[in-house]
Formats: C-alpha cells, sequence, structure tokens
C-alpha cells in the first residue's frame, strides 16, 4: 500500500530474537513501521522453522507456519556468531540500528558479546532489549526452558482447568505468544518516546519469569495479603453464576469426534442477565425455583444450575444460540476453534487475518495488526523471510560492504 | 524505590483513565512508567472496586486486592459522565491531556459528544484508546463481552483443557490482560507517531483479535493443511504419552517435563539420576536401557514414520513412564526442579502463588514490590514489575488512590473551580 502512513517509519531494529515471544515483539514493530533486520543463522536454525504445521507437501526451513507468522515484513539476514567476523558484523548492525533486542540466554548473548555495555559503546543510544526466561541476576540465571516449562513455573498450569486434575495447563506456551511479546514491546515503545525526548538509549530486561506472572497478579497478592493459597476451579469466578462452558449439539449429528464438537461460554453477572437466560430457555420450572433468584443462591448451587442450562444447550447450534443469547442481552460466545476463528464474519469484515503469498509456503494467514490504528493503521508488508532471503541486500544496504568484502564473507563461512 | 527525581518514561504524559475493567491493566501499564494517569470514577466509585479478593477478606471498596493491583500510580477523581457539568469538567482536562483510555460501548461516547472527532474538537492531538471485546465496528461490536466470552470468541480456549472436559478458560483475566497490553502498545505507537507528526488518532483495540496470536499453530494447521488442534490435557503439540514429558506428581504437588526436547539435557542424563538414588529398577536393562538412551524428539517423530512398531514402543514408552512417575512421587517439587535444572533437565515446578512468593531467584530479584498503606497501617507486598528498564525504572510512586482522592487536587488546584462550586456539584452529583 504505497503512500500508507506508518507509526514507526524510520525506526530501525536488529532482531536477534528466536523461538515466540521475541520475533512476535519485533514483528509487531515491523508491522506498524519500522525497519526490521532479523538475524539468524544457518548454524543455529530458528527451531519454529523445524516445528509444524509445514504447507502442504512442503520440506525444509521456509515452510514452517509457526514461524511465518511471528516473521511477516523483516529482513532476513544469515550471519554465523560463532566467528569473530560475524560478530563484528553484528557490531555493526547495532551501530545502524535503534533497537536490539534478544531472548537468547545470557550466556549466550555473553558469548556472543551482546551484552549492554558493549552495545553501548558502539551505540550509546541504543535501546537494548534482552528477553531471557530467568533474568542476567539471580541463582536461577541459566535454568533452561522456554514456554512449555515457564508456564507452570510462573502458576498457570496450578491455576488452570478443573480441580480434580493434575495441572495440565493451558495447552499451548501460552504467555509466548502476547504476554511476553507484548510486554517487551510497551517497554521499547516507552524508551523509544524517552530517547526522542532526552537523546538517551537504555538497557531493558524483560525476564519471562516476571513477565509471565503479572497476569496472576490478583492471586499472587492474594497470597501475599491473605496467606491463601488459589486453587484452580475450572471455568468458575466467585461472583458469577453461570458462568462457563456449555455442551452444544455436534457439527454431524451423532458424532463424537472432537473437531465435532460444539461448546458455548455463557456468563451472567447480574440478575438481569440471569432473567433474560431464564426467558431465552423459555422459563422451564427449574430455573424458577427461588434458589437460582440471587447470584449467591446461583453459585452456591452451580452444579445443578449447570446441569439445567447444559440441558437446553446441548440441542443447539453454537454459533446460532450466542447470537440469540447476545440479543437478549445475555454474554456469550461460541467457543471457536481455528475453522471458526478463520471463517468468522466478524473478524472478515474487520480484515483480522491476513492472507499473504510466500515464494516456498504459497498463499497463507497470518494474524494481521494487533490492534488498529485509525490514521497509522499497520500493515504486514511482506510475508515471513526464507532463511538468508535479505543477507546480501542488508550487507550492502545496511551494513555497507562492497561486492568483493561479501563474497569473501560467504566463503569464509560468515554469511551463513 | 526510585529517589523523586529518577527520571520515568512516560512523565510528559497524561492520561485519563475512564477504563473499565477490559482495559485497567493498560493504564497501569503507561502509570507504572511514569505517566499522570487521572481515574475518572462515578461518584459512587469503579465498580471494580467491588471485586474480590478483598484485604483480610474485609468488602470494602478500599481493599479489593483485585483493584489495588491495577489502580498502582493513578490519582483519582469522581466525575460523572452522565451528567453536563460532570462532562464539563472533564472536556476541561481533555484539554489537558494526551490520551484518553475507555471502554465503553462503541458509540457511548459518540452519543455524549465525546467520541474521537468530540475530543479533537477540545484537543486536536488527543490519542483516544477503546478497549472493548470486539473492536469498534463489524457484527459482534455490541456483544457483551466478559473476559471468558472473549477467549471463547479468541480460539484460546478451544486448544485448553482435557478431553473429557469442557473447553478450560485460561485463570484470572487473561483476554482482559492481552487486551490491555496491545492497547497499551497501540497507545504508545500512536504517541510516536504524535510526536514525531504532531497528529492523534483513535486506537481500536478488540480483545479477540488481541487473543488471536496466542492459538499458536492452531491457525495455522487449519489455514495450511485443514488440521484442526483439539484440546488434549498437557499434550499440545505431541500426540501421544511420552516418558518425561508433561505433568508428574511429586510428595508436594507438580512438576512439568520436557525432557529431551532441543536444548535440554537428554533422557540419558534423567536415567543417570535415576540410577544415582537407586530408582532406576528394570531401565538399566535391555531394551530399556538403549530405548531410554535414545528417546528424544527426533526419536518420536521417527516412531511415526514407521508406524509397524508403533505398538510395541509404546508398550515399552508406557512402562518407562511408570518407573518415571514411581522416581518422581518420590521427591519434592523444588528438588527435583532445581535438582533437575541443575542437571540441565528440562522440569519445570508446576508453582502456586506460595511458591512464587518464595521462589528463590523471585526473591534475589525483589520482584515482590513493598508498597505503603497508611489507611491499613500496612505494607501490602505488590507484585512486581513486567519488566525493568535501566534508565527510566519501573516503579510504584504513588499507592493506589482512595475514591475521590484528588478531588481537590485536580479540579480546584488545577482546572481553578471554586471550592463552593465544588461543593454545589458535588451535592447535584456531578462530582
Amino acid at each position: 500500500m504505497a503512500g500508507t502512513k506508518m507509526a514507526l517509519d524510520g525506526v530501525k531494529v536488529a532482531d536477534f530474537s528466536w523461538f515466540g515471544a521475541g520475533p512476535i515483539c519485533a514483528e509487531h514493530l515491523a508491522t506498524y513501521g519500522a525497519t526490521v533486520v532479523r538475524v539468524e543463522s544457518e548454524t543455529r536454525v530458528d527451531a519454529l522453522r523445524m516445528v509444524q504445521p509445514f504447507a502442504k507437501d512442503k520440506t525444509g526451513y521456509n515452510v514452517s507456519g509457526y514461524f511465518n507468522n511471528y516473521n511477516a515484513g523483516k529482513l532476513d539476514l544469515t550471519l554465523n556468531l560463532n566467528t569473530e567476523k560475524g560478530q563484528e558484523l553484528a557490531c555493526r548492525l547495532v551501530g545502524w540500528a535503534d533497537v536490539f533486542l534478544t531472548n537468547f540466554t545470557p550466556r549466550v548473548v555473553e558469548r556472543w558479546g551482546l551484552t549492554y555495555d558493549k552495545l553501548s559503546a558502539i551505540n550509546p543510544q541504543i535501546i537494548a532489549a534482552y528477553v531471557p526466561m530467568q533474568g542476567y541476576e539471580g541463582p536461577h540465571r541459566d535454568f533452561l526452558g522456554f514456554g512449555q516449562v515457564l508456564t507452570p513455573v510462573t502458576g498457570y498450569n496450578h491455576l488452570s482447568g478443573f480441580p480434580q486434575r493434575p495441572p495440565i495447563g493451558l495447552g499451548t506456551n501460552y504467555p509466548d505468544y502476547v504476554i511476553n511479546p507484548g510486554h517487551t514491546l510497551v517497554a521499547i515503545l516507552a524508551a523509544l518516546r524517552y530517547r526522542r525526548r532526552t537523546g538517551k538509549g537504555q538497557r531493558i530486561e524483560c525476564a519471562q519469569i516476571e513477565s509471565s506472572i503479572c497476569p496472576l497478579g490478583p492471586a499472587i497478592f492474594d497470597y501475599t495479603a491473605n496467606g491463601r493459597v488459589q486453587e484452580r476451579s475450572g471455568n468458575g469466578l466467585p461472583y458469577a453464576a453461570p458462568h462457563g462452558a456449555f455442551r452444544c449439539r455436534p457439527l454431524s449429528p451423532g458424532s463424537t469426534a472432537p473437531a465435532h464438537e460444539q461448546w458455548i461460554a455463557i456468563a451472567c453477572f447480574t440478575d438481569e442477565e440471569w432473567r433474560a437466560l431464564v426467558e431465552a430457555m423459555g422459563g422451564p420450572a427449574w430455573a424458577k425455583d427461588p434458589k437460582f433468584g440471587s447470584a449467591t443462591g446461583r453459585k452456591e448451587h452451580e452444579a445443578e444450575l449447570e446441569q439445567g442450562i447444559s440441558g437446553w444447550t446441548a440441542e443447539k447450534d453454537a454459533q446460532t444460540l450466542m447470537e440469540e443469547l447476545q440479543r437478549r442481552g445475555v454474554p456469550a460466545g461460541a467457543v471457536q476453534s481455528a475453522r471458526e476463528m478463520l471463517a468468522d464474519e466478524h473478524l472478515k469484515e474487520r480484515g483480522y487475518y491476513v492472507y499473504l503469498d510466500h515464494p516456498e509456503a504459497g498463499r497463507t494467514a497470518y494474524d494481521g495488526p494487533p490492534c488498529k490504528l485509525s490514521k497509522t493503521p499497520g500493515q504486514l508488508r511482506s510475508p515471513a523471510p526464507l532463511l538468508g532471503q535479505h543477507t546480501e541486500q542488508v550487507c550492502k544496504e545496511v551494513l555497507g560492504l562492497s561486492d568483493e568484502e561479501i563474497a569473501d564473507l560467504l566463503v569464509a563461512g560468515v554469511l551463513q | 524505590m526510585p529517589s523523586d527525581d529518577t527520571p520515568a518514561a512516560l512523565d510528559d504524559i497524561r492520561v485519563l483513565d475512564l477504563a473499565g475493567e477490559i482495559s485497567q491493566y493498560c493504564t497501569k501499564l503507561l502509570a507504572d512508567l511514569g505517566a499522570d494517569v487521572i481515574k475518572i470514577e462515578p461518584p459512587e466509585g469503579d465498580p471494580v472496586r467491588g471485586l474480590p479478593p478483598f484485604y483480610h477478606d474485609e468488602p470494602d471498596r478500599e481493599k479489593s486486592l483485585y483493584w489495588l493491583n491495577l489502580n498502582t500510580n493513578k490519582r483519582s477523581i469522581t466525575l460523572s459522565m452522565a451528567d453536563p457539568e460532570g462532562r464539563k469538567l472533564f472536556e476541561k482536562l481533555v484539554a489537558t491531556a494526551d490520551v484518553v483510555v475507555e471502554s465503553f460501548q462503541p458509540g457511548y461516547l459518540d452519543g455524549l459528544g465525546l467520541g474521537y472527532e468530540g475530543l479533537t474538537k477540545i484537543k486536536p492531538d488527543i490519542i483516544l484508546t477503546s478497549v472493548t471485546g470486539f473492536g469498534q465496528t463489524g457484527p459482534h461490536a455490541h456483544y457483551k463481552a466478559p473476559d471468558i466470552v472473549g477467549t471463547a470468541m479468541s480460539g484460546i480456549m478451544w486448544l485448553a483443557g482435557h478431553p473429557q472436559d469442557p473447553p478450560n478458560m485460561p485463570p484470572l483475566q487473561q483476554g482482559y490482560t492481552s487486551a490491555s497490553i496491545i492497547a497499551a502498545a497501540g497507545t504508545l505507537t500512536a504517541l510516536y507517531h504524535r510526536d514525531v507528526h504532531g497528529e492523534g488518532q483513535h486506537v481500536d483495540v478488540s480483545m479477540q483479535e488481541a487473543l488471536s496470536i496466542a492459538q499458536e499453530t492452531a491457525m495455522q494447521s487449519w489455514d495450511m493443511l485443514e488440521l484442526l488442534r483439539n484440546r488434549n490435557g498437557e499434550r499440545g503439540m505431541i500426540p501421544i504419552n511420552v516418558p518425561g514429558v508433561g505433568s508428574y506428581e511429586c510428595k508436594d504437588g507438580y512438576v512439568f517435563g520436557y525432557v529431551g526436547a532441543p536444548g535440554g539435557a537428554a533422557w540419558s542424563e534423567l536415567l543417570g539420576w535415576m540410577i544415582e538414588e537407586g530408582a532406576a529398577e528394570d531401565l538399566t536393562e535391555e531394551p530399556y536401557l538403549e530405548f531410554c538412551n535414545n528417546l528424544n524428539l527426533r526419536f518420536l517423530t521417527e516412531l511415526f514414520r514407521d508406524t509397524s512398531t508403533l505398538g510395541e514402543k509404546i508398550q515399552m514408552l508406557n512402562h518407562v513412564d511408570e518407573v518415571l512417575k514411581r522416581f518422581i512421587a518420590s521427591k519434592g517439587k523444588w528438588e527435583m526442579y532445581e535438582g533437575g535444572q541443575g542437571r540441565r533437565l528440562l522440569f519445570g515446578i508446576a508453582s502456586t502463588p506460595e511458591d512464587i512468593a518464595r521462589n528463590p531467584q523471585l526473591q534475589y530479584r525483589q520482584w515482590l514490590t513493598p508498597v505503603e498503606h497508611p489507611e491499613l497501617r500496612d505494607t501490602l507486598q505488590y507484585p512486581g514489575p513486567p519488566y525493568r528498564l535501566s534508565e527510566t525504572p519501573w516503579a510504584i510512586r504513588r499507592r493506589p488512590p482512595p475514591l475521590g482522592e484528588h478531588n481537590a487536587e485536580i479540579f480546584e488546584g488545577e482546572l481553578g473551580v471554586k471550592s463552593e462550586e465544588l461543593e454545589r456539584l458535588s451535592a447535584a452529583g456531578a462530582v
């Protein structure tokens, strides 16, 4: 979209990150206009490039939907940071950049000479954002992990799911996708504004253990202030009933396949919402029992309440029921799978998912800009880069190398 | 706590906070980085003040821990947006503000003449950040969207839970938190643009969209291959039981293992630990010994390529898992976590809130943040920083405000409203 204004036009980002949290943060910067150079290496390929799903009947490093979704709009430079010359080029890139970002472990970052004291000596105005698991200081500094391990460590597993189950977690590496990249993005943007005002760069550390716990703040606070250890409680909330997911009819009649299940989330916070739900259900006798007349009564008899509602939803289509309940003022939402997300008419009208043509993976869907800015809407300007796709371009245009220098570096194995 | 002259990243920014529950974490993020956030509450108080848990379980609008956590560093004034005189005062404040954050039903502020267009008549470069379940436009824009509706509609609830249970919502208010984080990022992006080009804009945040990317690979799996990811308990992307992967019960709780994943030590290291402690049973004998020593994610990928031996292999996997379960059951969760990590084995403790408060790493880093509450005659340990900025540190400079604490300071001191006039407005229900 030529001529589209971009909020972060002119901001330059050296993205030395991998996996989820780092690359997503840098992708959002690119989406709103920053020039992002993603530094990778063939000697240490981002594991996400090797994780399914892969484009149909395709193999190789460039066709993972997992990787591609987090790296749109970036230039890709391959650089072997285990070579002296590679580290030297990394320093030149830092000299060019406004923002440096990495989520490699402290040990690796130190080995590559990418610590803040080194970077700020090259570029005193650099904003250097480090996104380690446990932080650069402390007894657990070198503990290993990624989202799968961090999610339980930060308390999500203990607090999610039904009480009779072990702490099985959320089925994904949840904090990797919004919480940690989002917090890092907030810190970088705040630091960019501050730098614009004062000329000062700074070091940011978004330790994933700390960032991930913040959204669980109230449960931590309940312990520090009241000594209470909160337990997982399924889909319940102490002050709303009903509040849960209710089974609807399967997509294919009689099917028990998980993919054919339909569920609807229904929540009543007020008596008015409850009365509207009762009316929608056709005013069954059980629902008129006075014990369900107040929020505390509904909470107290929640199991019975849920049974009654489930009996009613069991034969309904989730999307149709959602529309009807919302029309009546009852908070309700279909529990959508990815299939429904991609078909969601509301998201389509807002243009949320974006389809991009990738030279190897073909035309695939990407998550679009995470929010809409009316005058600088943001845009995924190109699909995810192939491994090393822009090495030559970045070497020339950003690092100012000549063709001969580039050829020598290629031969020496530095640009791989 | 940094001294008073420590600079803050956003100490030149004023935010008017009309945020409901969905967007209070957004204004907290801005306030904790130094923005002057003026929280505008209805005269009876923000309804979020009524949400549990409460300090010492005493329901009181000044004691909601849920609310306190979201309102650090803010100032509070009371003002009725439903009252024309209240709105006049709001308009005066808009003239001094950089950002307004709100989460009313789309169109509500427009109806009062205070939507984005209306605000620009008062302050041409104002940034309005609107945070709702489904955004400002589209057929679902007016849907009621408590957190569970947002998480259901965003695809992430579908992925969570045991197959025999209903889909699980994530704990606490993840939809609100995610929408708030994205809203803070969007606001700062718009501020950057304003700083450079002098124009404000309207930032439209949808909880559903903010969460979508947290579907992990589910969206792409359907888009590229029409493969649907469903909730499968703790296995995530792995389709079968694999020893060392998943939740294990200890003497006093649970750990989560991901042994064999890239980066961590191999299964042979875990077996070595079990041998050391005399808990390896028959895993030191063939065929198990060789099997354990080859157990990694690459092995599993191969396993699915050649399905002819799958049945036999799965039996072996199950046996190894039983032995491992017995080993872990004999240990404490901290011993498993710290001992395992000491051997570079990917184990994580399934922390309870108590474990988090006692976590040596977080204690060393002084993550929990003490805040004095003179009214409670107590110092509360608040959840700490999501990030550390070296020049402009995150800090709680001001405890959350009692309702209307800053009415006089702001209405009289800043807007020049006379105190008799303020009394009249108060009696009339405007403030």
